[in-house]
């Protein structure tokens, strides 16, 4: 009976159109057995459009400049600081300043720790001992951390002779990128043209900030024949030169007195 | 989901075998096709790995079983359909063979599951248990009396 049950079961086999049909069936349920593969790319495109706004978005939060630090003297640089106080653009304005940049090596480093490195530079100590003067302007839009950097900038910079240390809003010196000066010098520029509309950029470009400051000093004197002494309480709401620490810390009389006529 | 081939070739190698489960379960060939479809869309989509090939085989016994009985638990399919539709292709074989089939597919449902696997599929009962799930005593019992319906109806000559 075995063998009788066997051979029986043995002539019963599936036909090759049912087994046609369920293949074709199924590929047409599994799209072509592709069903698993549109899947994980969907799964990867929306990893990484996540990695993309993430690193887009850390991006734009680590490399967008929130405070511009503007060192002149004739060298004239300008450093871009980010939101965590780290140095992400070192550029100078000037033929100097270019040169002087490359020679430095602080980006990515703490602002004040690149500053120091700055003003203890070699160059920068030979310089300022030739009487040349030093601005540091801070620019930004962010009140609380330009603050924040001047006063580690004013802090760091105590005790040093001809350096000034100056906050400017950034909308003030907006103009200073399109003309080609850093905004320290920008501001000096707009300080010289109001007491001589002649000068013009090409002029200050590649002038000393102590050429710059004689020249206002020069003009300021000029003009205290010609008027008297006015400006003195414009000043006061000044954010510019005028800072007390500055003051203390500059030894040429004359400039105090120009701060006062340039506004008047 | 599983690879085209790796379905090709378990479609050739096990459609027999769900052929012959279909035939022991189902009344017509539209449900057998049926049974095709569900059974091996489960194996495709399905993401377990067997053992070996036994436990494959196995699967697709417990599968195919499954799938016959919850197909004919449904309402709609509940039709009666004369046994001769069911034996369409026996119908052209010989008539020894096409009268065994007969008196197998004359016994009641749970005989038919056991003789088939018992005599084609040389399944011992304690795997035949496993397999459906059963006692081993009740696939013994199922089996002896299996044994004793077919060798009347068979004429009883012959024995195992």
């Amino acid at each position: 009976m075995n063998d009788k049950l066997k051979k029986a079961f043995d002539q019963v086999q599936a036909e090759e159109t049912l087994k046609n049909h369920t293949k074709a069936f199924l590929y047409q349920k599994t799209n072509g057995y592709a069903q698993k593969k549109p899947a994980t790319y969907r799964h990867l495109v929306s990893a990484f459009a996540c990695i993309a706004i993430i690193l887009f978005c850390g991006h734009w939060l680590y490399f967008t400049p929130t405070v511009e630090i503007s060192i002149d003297i004739n060298p004239s640089m300008e450093l871009g600081v980010n939101r965590f106080n780290r140095i992400i653009s070192v550029e100078g304005y000037n033929d100097d300043g270019k040169a002087f940049v490359d020679s430095l090596d602080i980006k990515f480093m703490n602002y004040s720790d690149a500053v120091n490195q700055i003003i203890e530079s070699e160059d920068i100590a030979s310089l300022l001992s030739n009487d040349e003067i030093m601005t540091i302007a801070v620019v930004g839009a962010d009140q609380s951390q330009s603050a924040e950097v001047l006063s580690h900038i004013q802090s760091s910079t105590d005790g040093k002779s001809n350096t000034f240390c100056y906050y400017a809003p950034s909308e003030d010196v907006e103009k200073a990128h399109d003309v080609g000066l850093s905004y320290g010098k920008y501001r000096a520029f707009l300080e010289m043209q109001e007491l001589d509309p002649n000068v013009t950029v090409a002029d200050i470009q590649n002038m000393t900030m102590r050429q710059i400051r004689d020249f206002i000093d020069k003009c300021t004197k000029d003009g205290e024949h010609d008027a008297t002494h006015s400006g003195n309480g414009k000043n006061e709401g000044n954010k510019g030169n005028g800072s007390p620490q500055g003051e203390k810390k500059r030894r040429g009389k004359p400039t105090d007195e120009s701060q006062g006529k340039s506004r008047g | 989901m599983r690879s085209e081939q790796e379905v090709n070739r378990a479609v050739e190698r096990y459609s027999d075998m769900v052929r012959r489960l279909c035939m022991i379960h189902l009344k017509n060939y539209a449900d057998t096709e049926d049974i095709f479809q569900t059974v091996f869309l489960k194996y495709v989509l399905s993401s377990i790995s067997f053992e070996n090939e036994d436990h494959e085989k196995a699967w697709f016994i417990r599968v195919t079983i499954n799938a016959c009985k919850d197909l004919l638990k449904s309402f709609f399919r509940s039709r009666v359909t004369s046994l001769d539709e069911v034996l369409e292709q026996p119908a052209q074989m010989q008539e020894d063979y096409r009268e065994v089939l007969e008196a197998v597919l004359s016994l009641p449902e749970k005989y038919r599951e056991v003789v088939y696997l018992y005599y084609y599929e040389d399944y011992t009962a304690p795997e035949i248990s496993q397999i459906l799930g059963k006692k081993v005593n009740t696939i013994y019992t199922l089996l002896t009396r299996s044994k004793q319906m077919l060798r009347e109806k068979l004429g009883g000559d012959e024995d195992e």
